[in-house]
Formats: C-alpha cells, structure tokens, sequence
C-alpha cells in the first residue's frame, strides 16, 4: 500500500487546490450575497471533503485545523451564526493558511514554527465563534430519534457502524485501516468484530480484493454527518450501515436484512453491546410493524443521498487526462492533417474524380478533428479571471482605494498552456491599474466620477485570436509624463514625433516607470517590458489604450493555441520557408534599380519610410541564382518594420508547429520547422532573432550602417 | 548521453554483438544495431541554412522532424556526395527521458554482422583518420578491420549544437556587405 501511497496523495492535493479556490471563491460570494444557503454548503462541502480526505492521508495537522473551520462553517450553514465580512475575511485567512499547509504537503516539507503560530492564531479566532457550539451536535441529532417516537428504540448509548468493504477498495487506493484510524479520531471505538465470512477459498483469494467487513460500536457525540463523512470515499463500493445511539430496532432489523439474515450477526451485535439479549429476541418475534414508518424513515434520508449523488454525477461527466496523452493526441492530429494534404495532392495528380471526392472528404473530417481535439486543450479564462476578485480585494483594502471589478467573457476558452502563462502579466497589468490608473476616492469625487473606482476585466475571440482585456475608469496616462521620461532615460530622441499609440507604448520599455512615487505594489518600472516580453513569447501582442481623464485598456491579444500558427510561405531557391502571417504587412516587389551587384545598401524608400531589408539568399547562403523577379515582404514586430528578400511568394496556409529539437537549440533566426503537404519539411523563420542577428552581424562590420538596421523604421 | 566507450567492450564478454557496416570514402565502419531505428533512402533533404556542413538538415520521418548529420563531414572530410545508393541511417540515442532521433548520411549499407568480443580490438591512440573519441573498438572481419563507432559521442547533440552555434557567426561576417 504504501508505494501507491504517492499517487493519491497527489490527487488529493490537485483536488485540494481546487477547492480551496472554489471555497475562496463562494467566500468572495457571500460579500456580495451574504446567507446565500447554496454558496454557504459549497463552502462547507469543500472543508468536509478536505477534512475527510486529509484524514485518509493520516495528515492529522491538517484535519484538525480544517475540523475547527468547518465546525464554524456548521454553524452558519445552520443559522446559529452570520457570516458577516469579519467572519469572512477570518476564513479567507483560514482558507490560504489551508492552501500553505497543502503546498508543503506537495513540497514534502512540514509547517515550521511561524506557520504553526500562523495557524494557531487563526484557530484561536475561530473558535471564538464556536464558544457557544458545543451544544450544537446535540440538536442536530436530536432531530433523528425524536421522529421515531412511539417505535422501540435499543438502549445502547453508542453508534453502531457495519462495514462491508467492496472488494475493489483496495484497487481505489483506499486503506480499511486507516479509515478505522479516521473513524477513531472523530470519538471512541468501544467494541470491534472482523467479519470474514466473506473471503473465499484460499485457492480463490486475489489478493488485491478486499474481503474485509467491521461491526463497530462506537461512541461519539458527533454529528451524524462527520461520521458519516469517514466513509465519504468508500460509500460507492461498500455496503456501510450507520445506527445512531438510541436507534429505533427496526433499523437493525434492516440491517441484518441487508445482511442477508446473517444470523451470527445476532451474537455480534451481542457481543459487542449494540444489542441486549432482550433486544436480539424482539427483533425476531416483532415483524416489521408500519410500512408507513418504514417509508418515511426512506424517505427522510433520501433527499440528502439524492443531492450527494447529484454532485457526484456532474463530477463524473468531467475525466481528469493526463496532459501528455492530449500532447500526443495533437501531435498525431497534426501529422494526420499532413499526411492528409499529401493524400489530396497525389489524388489532385491522378486526376480521378472518385479518388479528389473521397480525399475531400477525408480532408474535412480531419479538418473537424482537429478543430475537436484543440477543444480539449481548451479551458474557460473564468477560473483566472475570479482569481483576481480576491487580488482586487486585497490589493483594494491595502491601498485604502475603493475598487469594484466587473468580469466579463469568463466562458470564452483558450488554450490552457496560454492561461496558465497570461496569469502573471495580467496580475501586473491589474496591479498597475489599481495602483496608477484609478485615483483614490477624493480625486474622483473632485473629478466628477462616482467614488468605488471600475475595473474591468474581458475576454472575447476576434478572428482567431483570443483578446483579453483590463480597462479602468482611472486617470489615464499622461502623455507628456511619458514623453518627458522617455526623452529623460533616452529611449527616444528630443525631437521625435510619435503617434499616441507609440507614446503609451514606451510604457513598456525596459527601465520605464512613470509613478512619481514608487509603492510597494508597483512603480519601480521592472514590469511592463516583463509583462510585454512574457506576452511575446506567447506571441502575442499588448497595446494600449487611453485618454487622459477617462481611463485606460490594457488590450492583449493572443493566439488560441500554440501548436498551430496560421503562416506565410515564401521560396529562396528550392527552400520553402514559413513567416507567421501575423507578422506580415505587406508584399512589395523588389526594385530593380538595387540590384545587389551594383548597389550593396540593404534599405529602400517605402512610401517615404526607410526601409531595411535581409536578403535571405545571402543571409541563409542558398546558392541558386536569383530570379529575374524578387519580392520583399514586409514584416512588422514590436514596432519595427523589416522587409525580407524573398524569389517567391506562396502564400497563406495553417501549419502545424514542430519544435527542432536539441540539435538546433543554439540557432538564431529560426523558430521551428512544419511539414507540407507534399512531405518536405519546411522551416519557420523567428523574425525577431534573424533581426537581432543581422543588426549584432552588422554592427562590428560596418559601423555606419547600424543605424539603419536598429533605429531606422521606428 | 555521453554512453561511455567500454559499453561495446566491457560488458558480457560472451554475447556477441550484431553490428551494421556500411562505407564512407571507401572506408567501413559499423554500429551497434540496438542503436540502429531503420534505414530510409536518401530522399528530401532541407537545409538548415546558417549550419556547419557536418549538419546536413532535417527531414520528415513519418511526421517527426529529425535532423541528419552528414558523417564524412563530421569526421573532417568534404561533404557526402550523393549518389543512388546513398542512405541515412537513422539512429536512436539515449534513455526515455532523453530521446533523441538523429540521421546519418552514408555512402551504402553493406551488411549486419555478428562480431564475438574476441575479435574487438581497443581504438588505437592515432592514425584512425578520426578523433580517437568516436571510435568504440576496431573489429576483425575476415582479416580486414572495420571501425566500430560510438555513437553516443559522434552524435552528441550538446557538441552538435555548439558547432551550430558557432557555424553562424564567422561566416556571414565575410558575406554580409
């Protein structure tokens, strides 16, 4: 058991993870709904099932934490007490400290001193709110004994449990023994019988299964709930049987019907105290006296099984895979789109229609497949939005400003190595916002805004791409703060004119921060270019957007996935080549006039503009003579604007990206390599790093023509 | 990623080894077949441009992209000429975590053999024409001796793609006007 220990522990913290961010979540809720029932269970059923699972684990420090939690959150959930904001900010605190405990766990480490006062803190606080409690497991069950008045109840002041373990318990990872070792910390097991009637032959034994049954007395003066909750990971395989103190004799009639009339149960319920003598004769002699009783007692506790199986039915309809199993499923998408282009093309030469109608076919269904099996890499931006309703809170209550955040286009989907990478330049941009952007409270008023400051977040797909945005109603950028600092640090020169697109976006140049005081959230100008390098990498663009006074978007735009770019192809001698067709501007042919054997400047006049250009035959030393005809397309990255010399243009197609693997890790100038239809591989050219890489050649060579290549096409 | 030149040697004297043989320059050289993935025909090619002759460019094996080194450059001759018995052997390398698939270009396959540990000579310290390192042993067939290369250290990718690294930089600096 204990090698297979490790992999449910990982589940269980993935799936702890998980909900404690849906209970973060429902916190942030209730600021807004307070004493919404649903959202209070949602709370509580996510501290029970970390309780409950952490204590399978034997991760005593964390159950007992979480057990404090969720008695407090019992109590709310039964109106005893309100969640007010205090109250709520308590277990948001509880809520993150369950969150450090979890991440140790994963980092294998244990809580040091200052975590374990952290959350002993904390369990002080919460407390407070259970001073008045105890009596409250009481009532509850109170609740189920008196519907039975009238009927004959047994004497025996303890709990009867019957376990029959399924014999796949073992195989799910989930120890009989350590469910004991739970079930004893919840209160006291008085008396304890194995049944092992069950197990066969030895012959017959496979020792996976699990044979295994229990009868327990125990006593306890716990909710029926928190007991029942022990068995919350096995009740799908196992027969389980929960008698309360004082239960009526009907119920243990059946039970030892369910038990198939064993009748050496009789001498163990006996045994163990459950029954008396007197007792285990009544239930022979009384038939069961009301169906009526009988259905009532069924219909009390079906609803509550009804809505357990309902949460569990829609967690069922979502699979849990492997991230490398999709990895592999999009790379065989990706080479059954290339093998199917081939197909078309030797179908196109044959010439015969059947064959051209079959390949069609085939070609759009592969077309479908691959669109579906994108989907699956595709998750809602929601989940990382709603992170920041909690950022925004905080960030908020800490710079004393009173800012609302309005989520929209929470259900548009994206590529999930793209959202799990767009979280940290978002958290920037959305600091900044907070920070810089809206103004505190008595500057709006004097402004004529209203005083609770908007920030908004949207998501939405434009042409392919998906475009996330961060807007507020704050101050805007200053453009002459901005052009003064940029001027100031040298970034631009003093009589350079720049359109206000080119102006807000010096914000993200290395070593800019236009903050005339420096916070501790933001304002030492380390950002920005981070935020614009990390959202280059995946190439995507940020812009912005402002007017002075009003407010300003932050605009990123992303591609919806990374395993598929749409491209342009171009021909160098008999080498095809692929430019990401968002890079492209334009196609110019190349003037004759600079022919290369009498002119060796590598610039051009475009529309008045200078424009410098790569001869790729030279750059990549590709030997074939060059047609009559070059063309020169146009590329534009951040801000620059390049032409490449190119013999033909072979326009626009999808490709599939294929990395090139270690052989090539230390090429500049090329990004990765797709293959053609026709099965010849074909390699993408990396814009940025051939520039970069024509300029470092340029310079040392001839000083003169630097300029050109670096600073000529802003 | 370095498998260290006694693997050929060292380990179970008594197994003799299968070896594939093929020619370069007129020369024989073989290699391990447990290495060997399969032999394709010299097919289409697509230069990397900015790249040592010794890396040749990557073609497509069924929807993989894998790179193929030209051997007889490696070794610091001229580069392979193609003709129509020309072939790339493409190999494997390394354990699962790092896998790596590479091609090489060589003039003809010849033949597998089996070749007994008796008859496996050490490489000698010079003379081989090639670096001493690329060669795991020398091995008797029918009295002629075949050099029995180390893949591992021939194919290298961190040597390999230092040499790129290196190839673009002095070149171009002379062409670029």
């Amino acid at each position: 058991m204990s090698t297979e220990h490790d992999d449910p522990l990982q589940t269980f913290i993935a799936e702890s993870r998980e909900l404690l961010l849906q209970m973060e979540e429902a916190l942030l809720d209730m600021e807004s709904r307070p004493n919404d029932p649903e959202t209070i269970n949602a709370i509580f059923r996510a501290a029970h099932t970390i309780k409950g699972s952490a204590g399978l684990f034997g991760l005593d420090h964390i159950v007992a934490f979480t057990h404090v939690a969720e008695s407090v959150l019992d109590r709310v959930r039964n109106n005893e007490i309100a969640l007010d904001p205090g109250l709520g900010a308590l277990l948001l605190q509880a809520g993150d400290h369950l969150g450090q405990l979890i991440e140790l766990l994963a980092a294998q480490g244990s809580p040091d001193a200052t975590v374990k006062a952290g959350g002993q803190a904390l369990l002080e606080q919460l407390e407070a709110y259970l001073a008045t409690a105890h009596a409250s497991p009481a009532t509850v069950r109170a609740e189920v004994p008196a519907a039975h008045t009238g009927q004959c109840t047994v004497d025996s002041p303890r709990w009867h449990i019957s376990l029959r373990f399924g014999p796949d318990v073992l195989r799910h990872g989930m120890d009989p023994a350590s469910i004991l070792r739970y079930l004893a910390t919840l209160g006291e097991i008085s008396a304890i019988r194995s049944i092992t009637d069950a197990t066969p032959m030895l012959a017959e034994i496979d020792p996976e299964a699990c044979y295994l049954g229990f009868e327990i007395a125990f006593a306890s003066d716990r909710a029926a709930t928190d007991i029942d909750g022990a068995f919350e990971f096995i009740r799908d395989d196992c027969l389980i049987h929960l008698l309360a103190p004082h239960a009526p004799l009907d119920d243990y009639r059946r039970m030892l019907e369910a038990l198939d009339k064993d009748v050496g149960m009789r001498d163990i319920l006996l045994a163990l105290g459950s029954l008396s003598a007197a007792e285990v004769a009544a239930l022979d002699a009384e038939a069961p006296t009301s169906e009526a009783a009988v259905e009532a007692e069924a219909g009390g506790s079906e609803p509550a099984e009804n809505s357990a199986k309902e949460t569990r039915t829609a967690e069922n309809s979502l699979i849990r895979v492997d991230a490398g199993k999709l990895d592999q499923l999009i790379n065989l998408v990706g080479e059954l789109i290339i093998a199917g282009a081939g197909a078309s093309m030797v179908a196109r030469n044959s010439k015969l229609p059947a064959l051209i109608e079959a390949t069609t076919l085939v070609s759009r269904l592969v077309e479908d497949v691959r669109d579906s099996a994108l989907t699956l890499r595709m998750v809602q931006i929601g989940a990382t939005f709603n992170r920041f309703r909690r950022v925004v809170r905080d960030v908020a209550k800490e710079i004393g400003k009173d800012i609302a955040l309005d989520i929209r286009g929470g259900d548009t989907e994206l590529d999930k190595t793209v959202v799990e990478k767009i979280g940290d330049p978002l958290t920037h941009i959305v600091r900044n916002s907070m920070d810089h952007g809206i103004e505190p409270a008595e500057v709006r008023l004097a402004r004529g805004k209203p005083a609770t400051g908007q920030l908004r977040l949207n998501a939405f797909h434009e042409s392919g791409s998906i475009v996330i945005e961060v807007s507020d109603d704050g101050g805007g950028l200053n453009k002459e703060r901005i052009l003064r600092k940029a001027i100031e640090r040298g970034l631009i020169g003093e009589s350079q004119v720049l359109s206000d697109k080119e102006i807000f976006n010096l914000v993200f140049e290395p070593g800019f921060s236009t903050a005339e005081q420096v916070s501790k959230l933001s304002g030492r100008g380390v950002g920005m270019d981070v935020v614009k390098r990390n959202i280059m990498a995946l190439r995507g663009t940020v812009d912005i957007e402002s007017v002075e006074g009003v407010g300003t978007t932050v605009r990123i735009r992303l591609p919806l996935t990374l395993a598929i770019i749409d491209g342009f192809m171009v021909g160098v001698g008999n080498a095809a080549y692929v430019l990401p067709l968002d890079m492209v501007l334009e196609c110019i042919e190349l003037p004759n006039n600079l022919d290369p054997r009498h002119d060796s400047a590598n610039y051009l006049n475009l529309r008045g503009g200078v424009l410098p250009f790569i001869r790729l035959r030279e750059q990549f030393e590709i030997d074939a003579p060059p047609p009559v005809r070059e063309n020169i397309v146009v590329v534009q990255y951040a801000g620059q604007r390049a032409g490449l010399v190119v013999d033909r243009l072979m326009g626009e197609f999808q490709t599939v990206i294929k990395p090139l693997g270690k052989v090539f890790s230390q090429i500049r100038g090329i990004g990765g390599s797709t293959i053609l239809g026709s099965g010849e591989v074909a390699l993408i050219l990396d814009i940025p790093g051939l520039v970069r890489q024509v300029t470092r050649q340029s310079q040392p060579a001839a000083a003169g023509s630097t300029e050109t290549c670096t600073t000529g096409s802003t | 990623m370095h498998s260290p030149a006694p693997t050929a040697t060292a380990a179970q004297p008594a197994e003799p080894r299968q070896y594939l043989t093929f020619t370069l320059g007129g020369e024989m050289f073989a290699v391990e077949t447990l290495s060997v993935k399969e032999i394709i025909e010299f097919g289409q090619i697509t230069t990397v441009p900015m790249m040592p002759p010794s890396i040749r460019g990557v073609i497509n094996l069924r929807g993989a992209v894998v790179p193929v080194i030209d051997l007889k450059a490696r070794f610091g001759a001229p580069a392979t000429e193609v003709t129509r018995r020309t072939c790339i052997v493409i190999i494997e390398l390394g354990a699962a975590d790092d896998h790596q698939v590479i091609g090489i270009v060589v003039d003809t396959v010849s033949e597998v053999l089996e070749i007994p540990q008796a008859e496996i000579e050490p490489p000698p310290a010079f003379g081989a024409r090639i670096r001493a390192d690329f060669i795991s042993g020398m091995g008797k067939i029918a009295g002629r001796f075949v050099i029995l290369l180390d893949m591992g250290r021939v194919l290298s990718v961190d040597e390999l793609a230092t040499l790129s690294a290196f190839a673009e930089r002095p070149e171009p600096a002379l062409a670029a006007g």
